[in-house]
């Protein structure tokens, strides 16, 4: 009778299993015994599971998104002249879409975003209002390293900001406030005497320009046509410049209309170019960027890097899969979430990519 | 917290400046203050701390002195903002004349007719009532930025 039982438990632990070798990868992390090779560590990655294989697979998506050339497709049938010439065809890459949350800005992820539209490696950014004002701010006087626990109050009564760890002086936003309130008189003057229309990317070509400044990355979009959108402009220190001026010096107009058709244009004519969205964090930036690829019927590449989770049913958590369901993103498109603080990921993530393939393209 | 000078208003007021600067930051309630160009007395003051929205600024609601529409200005609290000089002057009511004019008589003895009566419907009333009861009146006349105005009437007769 034991023997029965005993017998049956083993069956059922000890269940048949269809054989995976050859069809998945197997799982193996990096061996120090070769050594501290930065390079073989991250490429491990795939391989070792949990989100560092979604890190890895982030880093087969991106590379693929930029690798890619209309001469990989077959010719369609409707294709142009010009679109059938093989010359055309190797010239013609994926356009990126580049989205971060403010707090990159401010952490030492700003400088990784200035390699990428110093070298034009990006089609179009999003962010929303610190985005910009952040980077423009480091240029005037630095941010700090702080402490989560930091108490609010005693900051405050020291005039020090605090974003996460990172501590923002009031006086920096004095010095930010000084620089930007004559820039607004010059472009209220433009709007009136030469019929200028402000629009949010607009007004931020033109703090790119005169920043003027090699360590901010919307002084290389600005020198490199890289358009940087922004709806929100309002909700930050900038929106509240432009509260001040509006006291001042009333009139400013900025047009949000005009944008979004530069932002949703950005997307519609990009084709035949394939579409890649890379967005670190959620909110508005990583919907305004799959809104927009919605009206080309979906990107074909896209990687989220965030650690919002998708149970409360927030935008910023949901995963690429949702996004499919709207036709924000191809059924047939190369996706992967990898939850993960953007400032350990996002450097690594483009060490391996963007930063590896300069080298070649040297 | 008006100025009480009895000076003689002359014509041309060229040579003596309308206005005077003061810190943003030590202008208070029931002070003076110019916005858009208009002398207005202030309603109220709110200051915001250093911040994000860049240095400390001071919040100012007036009541434009003449037209008492309410006026809005947020002023950096370090930077200077203008301040009326305004005066008031009491003057013994004369005459109404039909076209609207008050004639008023100065200290000097000398007759002074360029004002209007006041727009305000309650002092209008007043002066008018006042001057048909044939009483003695005197008016206050509140001056600022090249513009005058009565505020305010005294009945010195006899009860």
């Amino acid at each position: 009778m034991d023997d029965k039982l005993i017998k049956s438990a083993h069956t059922a632990v000890f269940k048949g299993s269809d054989s995976l070798e050859g069809i998945c990868t197997r799982i193996e992390g990096y061996d120090f015994n070769q050594g501290v090779n930065y390079s073989r560590l991250l490429k491990s990655m795939l391989s070792s599971g949990f989100q560092a294989s979604n890190f890895g697979e982030a880093i087969e998506i991106v590379n693929e998104m930029l690798n890619w050339r209309l001469s990989d497709e077959p010719i369609a049938e409707d294709s142009s002249e010009e679109e059938k010439d093989p010359t055309y065809r190797e010239s013609v890459r994926s356009k990126v879409f580049l989205g971060f949350t403010s707090n990159l800005i401010s952490s030492g992820v700003r400088d990784t975003v200035r390699y990428l539209t110093e070298h034009h490696m990006v089609d179009v950014i999003v962010t929303t209002t610190g985005g910009i004002e952040e980077d423009l701010i480091k240029c005037l006087a630095p941010t700090y390293k702080g402490d989560f626990s930091l108490p609010g109050a005693q900051l405050r009564s020291r005039g020090l900001n605090r974003i996460g760890n990172l501590l923002v002086p009031n006086d920096n936003y004095c010095k930010f406030e000084d620089w930007i309130i004559p820039i607004f008189d010059q472009m209220l003057k433009e709007q009136h005497e030469e019929n200028v229309l402000w629009t949010p990317s607009k007004l931020i070509a033109r703090l790119g320009r005169e920043i003027n400044n090699g360590s901010s990355y919307l002084y290389w979009a600005y020198k490199n046509n890289i358009p940087v959108f922004c709806p929100g402009l309002t909700d930050g220190s900038l929106g509240d410049m432009l509260y001040f001026h509006s006291f001042r010096s009333p009139g400013l107009i900025i047009d949000v209309v005009q944008d979004i058709r530069a932002m949703n244009g950005e997307a519609v004519r990009a084709s035949p170019r394939k579409t890649g969205m890379i967005i670190l964090g959620g909110g508005l930036p990583k919907h305004h960027i799959c809104n927009a690829n919605m009206m080309r019927n979906g990107a074909d590449y896209a990687v989220y890097i965030n650690t919002a989770q998708e149970y409360d049913g927030s935008d910023s958590g949901a995963r690429p899969d949702e996004a499919v369901s709207w036709g924000k993103i191809r059924g047939s498109a190369k996706t992967v979430k990898v939850h993960c603080d953007a400032t350990i990921a996002f450097p690594l993530l483009v060490a391996e990519t963007f930063a590896s393939k300069s080298k070649n393209l040297a | 917290m008006s100025d009480e000078e009895h000076h003689f208003e002359s014509k041309a007021d060229a040579g003596a400046s309308k206005t005077y600067p003061q810190q943003a930051g030590t202008i208070r309630k029931n002070g003076y203050i110019v916005i858009k160009n208009r002398p207005c007395k202030v309603f109220e003051v709110s200051t915001s701390k250093t911040g994000k929205h860049g240095h400390a600024k001071c919040h100012f609601v007036g009541i434009d002195i003449f037209t008492a529409k309410k006026l809005e200005d947020i002023v950096p609290s370090s930077h200077n903002c203008d301040v009326p000089h305004v005066n008031r002057t009491d003057y013994q009511l004369i005459d109404i004349s039909e076209d609207g004019f008050v004639s008023l008589l100065t200290e000097s003895g000398d007759t002074k007719d360029d004002l209007r009566l006041p727009t305000d419907e309650n002092l209008l009333k007043q002066i008018k009532d006042g001057f048909a009861e044939g009483k003695d009146l005197v008016v206050s006349v509140m001056s600022a930025m090249g513009e005058e105005q009565i505020c305010a009437l005294k009945d010195i007769g006899p009860k």
